[in-house]
């Protein structure tokens, strides 16, 4: 440590020798402050990392008793979606954190439609730039052996997903049914789990509106959205305006009984959805498939959305 | 130099008036306007956020070592590089507050907090470096006052310690908040918060250097220790930061198949060269010779100028490129809309925004320095 005072700068009291020396003490009062903030914030960090699972329904209290619809019986030759719905039913019986929701997309029988895309966005009432089930086309071969598949993309449900302890406020979590979901009264906007989605499946909302620059909103663009059980209304710049938005699987369809949007619009019953828990469901039996494939797999995210090629 | 900080002054007030503009249109419509989207999600705000916290740090670790060095101008000056520190973080915290989609809802950072994020981590440390400054301030006031000059508490060197803790760790941490995103390839890399903490401390001894040499009493004994300091350590950060962004190019170039070269090829060849050619390297390279050579306070007051300025060319490279491939080939077809574009380019109300933060940084800084100094644009200098 230097002694001398230096120079004068013109400072009135420049010879004092201010600061002292640093002396034993001080060095053992910095080391208490840098360690009483390392073990501050390792304590912190670890208390976060036991608590990362948010508010979600659990036990009986999850348990749905839905009606069953006996004028529609459930064949071995029923279409898919019968069997489906029944087999929706029958998870929807069992306390959240039994239920394994996933979905197979068969890519030998998607047609690339984009019935999905469009239906998902009627459902959800998604603005112009929000799109939680986009259909990437993918082109292979070598002319005149040239192919196209189609691979809609909706939120692979990630077992590890890289979206939720970025998030700074808790905002998005696990579900123990293995959906990941927003809450969208608590996300700041921030866009850091967008950027961490290596699917790019979430979007944000900018607040754009379809009849941006005509005389009016038409009145369907004023409708609440119902996702995750709620009425948001993105009038007044309300959320989920300047909030991240992905995919949930529908959950407010499943709680009522219905299939996802996108599985029960697909006219070649390309995606099935269900409960991988429950090994007599159909999605249980494509799971078992050995042509299978999950995107990006590398990444290490255990993603629950499975491809048969 | 009068007539040149006069000039200055009309800039800066054409500068904050057009930044009301863009304030004003970012209040009223929202993120509506912006060039970001949902694939490049992040633009020329959250660069500048990074920038300035890096200033934040940086510039209160060369400040406060200079300090214990008893380097003339920085040992009396120390409640200037506080007041400057603190300015660079308030304007940086003011950026990202504009970038959120619901920025009133950022108080939820301290209400409700997950660590296990990069960015309440650093929010927390940022709040704890401010009440660090903030107790450093009041110490040095209490030992100003005292005769003779002692610090009674016998905590202001041990906060200073903490705090020069405090500085290398969040500019730093700033890089591991994109080092971890395992989603692009090109921030996944363990040289980035080395490399963000090398900008800090460059733009951060810049910037001292910088006002230093606006102020007078500090321009009365030129050439002085504190000046070869501060050009020193600048210089010393310019060059480590451009020998580590050369080792991180030539590993993206040199590899058979890098998942690093698409981001790198664009940085180099891609629509936006010039950034990186014309102002990041070829504004670095002048700087570096205005530093070096420069005889005049001028030349290096213009020198750390444009280190401070050019550095937001390394934020924005490190950010946009990033950003720009996506790791599931065919998305940016899958679905078109301008917010779903694997491209990014700021729109006039984003750099009307950014003047609005580049002068609220800047007026901070002059009104710590009035306070604190007595400097003023109208008062003539005394010599050169």
């Amino acid at each position: 440590m230097a002694t001398d005072t230096g120079p004068s700068d013109g400072g009135s009291q420049a010879t004092e020798p201010f600061p002292p020396d640093v002396s034993r003490r001080d060095l053992l009062r910095t080391a208490a402050l840098v360690a009483t903030g390392a073990i501050t914030g390792g304590s912190a960090v670890a208390v976060s990392r036991r608590g990362a699972s948010g508010p979600s329904p659990s036990g009986s209290g999850s348990v749905r008793q839905l009606p069953v619809l006996e004028t529609v019986p459930v064949a071995d030759d029923s279409d898919p979606l019968i069997r489906m719905q029944a087999e929706l039913r029958r998870a929807m019986a069992k306390p959240i954190e039994q239920r394994r929701w996933s979905m197979v997309i068969d890519t030998r029988k998607c047609v690339g439609c984009h019935a999905c895309t469009v239906a998902c966005i009627a459902e959800n009432k998604l603005p112009p730039g929000v799109v939680y089930r986009p259909v990437v086309q993918e082109e292979f071969g070598v002319y005149p052996n040239v192919q196209l598949r189609f691979f809609p993309r909706p939120c692979m449900q990630c077992d590890e997903p890289p979206c939720v302890p970025v998030c700074p406020v808790s905002a998005t979590w696990k579900r123990p049914d293995g959906i990941t979901v927003i809450d969208y009264d608590k996300c700041i906007g921030c866009r850091y789990c967008i950027s961490a989605c290596p699917y790019g499946a979430r979007t944000a909302d900018f607040g754009l509106n379809y009849t941006d620059d005509t005389p009016e909103l038409q009145p369907y663009e004023a409708l609440p959205n119902h996702e995750y059980g709620k009425s948001w209304s993105r009038l007044q710049h309300g959320s989920p305006v300047g909030n991240a938005r992905k995919c949930h699987f529908c959950l407010h369809r499943l709680e009522v009984g219905l299939l996802p949007q996108c599985v029960t619009t697909c006219i070649g019953r390309a995606t099935i959805f269900g409960d991988a828990n429950d090994p007599a469901s159909l999605v249980s039996e494509n799971l078992r498939a050995p042509n299978q494939l999950r995107l990006l797999e590398e990444k290490g995210t255990k993603p629950k959305v499975t491809y048969l090629v | 130099m009068t007539r040149t900080v006069r000039w200055l002054a009309w800039l800066w007030l054409v500068a904050f008036a057009l930044g009301l503009i863009g304030l004003g249109i970012r209040v009223f419509t929202g993120e509506r306007l912006v060039g970001y989207g949902s694939y490049v999600s992040w633009g020329l705000w959250v660069a500048l956020y990074f920038h300035a916290v890096g200033i934040a740090g940086g510039l209160f670790v060369v400040g406060a070592i200079g300090y214990l060095l008893r380097l003339p101008g920085l040992r009396d000056r120390l409640p200037v590089v506080l007041w400057t520190s603190a300015a660079a973080l308030v304007t940086g915290l003011v950026a990202i507050g504009l970038d959120l989609g619901r920025p009133l809802r950022a108080v939820r950072m301290f209400v409700s907090p997950s660590f296990t994020s990069m960015m309440a981590f650093n929010s927390w440390m940022y709040v704890v470096f401010l009440a660090t400054l903030a107790a450093c301030f009041v110490l040095l006031r209490r030992a100003a006052t005292s005769q003779p000059r002692v610090d009674r508490s016998g905590w202001l060197v041990p906060l200073l310690g903490f705090g020069i803790v405090l500085g290398v760790a969040f500019p730093s941490q700033s890089g591991v908040f994109f080092g971890v995103v395992e989603a692009k390839p090109y921030w996944n890399s363990a040289l980035l918060p080395v490399l963000f903490l090398a900008s800090a401390i460059a733009a951060g001894a810049a910037v001292l250097l910088l006002i230093l040499t606006f102020l007078p009493r500090v321009a009365e004994t030129p050439p002085n220790r504190t000046f070869d300091y501060l050009r020193w350590v600048t210089v010393g950060a310019v060059l480590v930061y451009f020998v580590l962004e050369f080792a991180e190019i030539s590993i993206a170039l040199w590899s058979p198949a890098s998942h690093d070269r698409e981001p790198v090829e664009l940085i180099l060849a891609g629509p936006f060269w010039w950034v990186f050619w014309l102002v990041h390297v070829g504004g670095g390279l002048l700087a570096l010779a205005l530093l070096l050579k420069g005889r005049s306070l001028a030349a290096t007051g213009t020198g750390a100028f444009l280190v401070a300025l050019t550095f937001v060319a390394a934020r924005l490279n490190v950010l946009i490129p990033g950003q720009a491939f996506p790791e599931l080939k065919g998305l940016g077809e899958a679905f078109q809309h301008p917010k779903l574009a694997f491209y990014y380019q700021a729109t006039v109300p984003e750099y009307l925004v950014a003047l609005f933060i580049g002068s609220l940084g800047v007026g901070l800084v002059y009104l710590g320095l009035r306070l604190l100094t007595g400097f003023t644009i109208s008062k003539p200098e005394r010599a050169q």
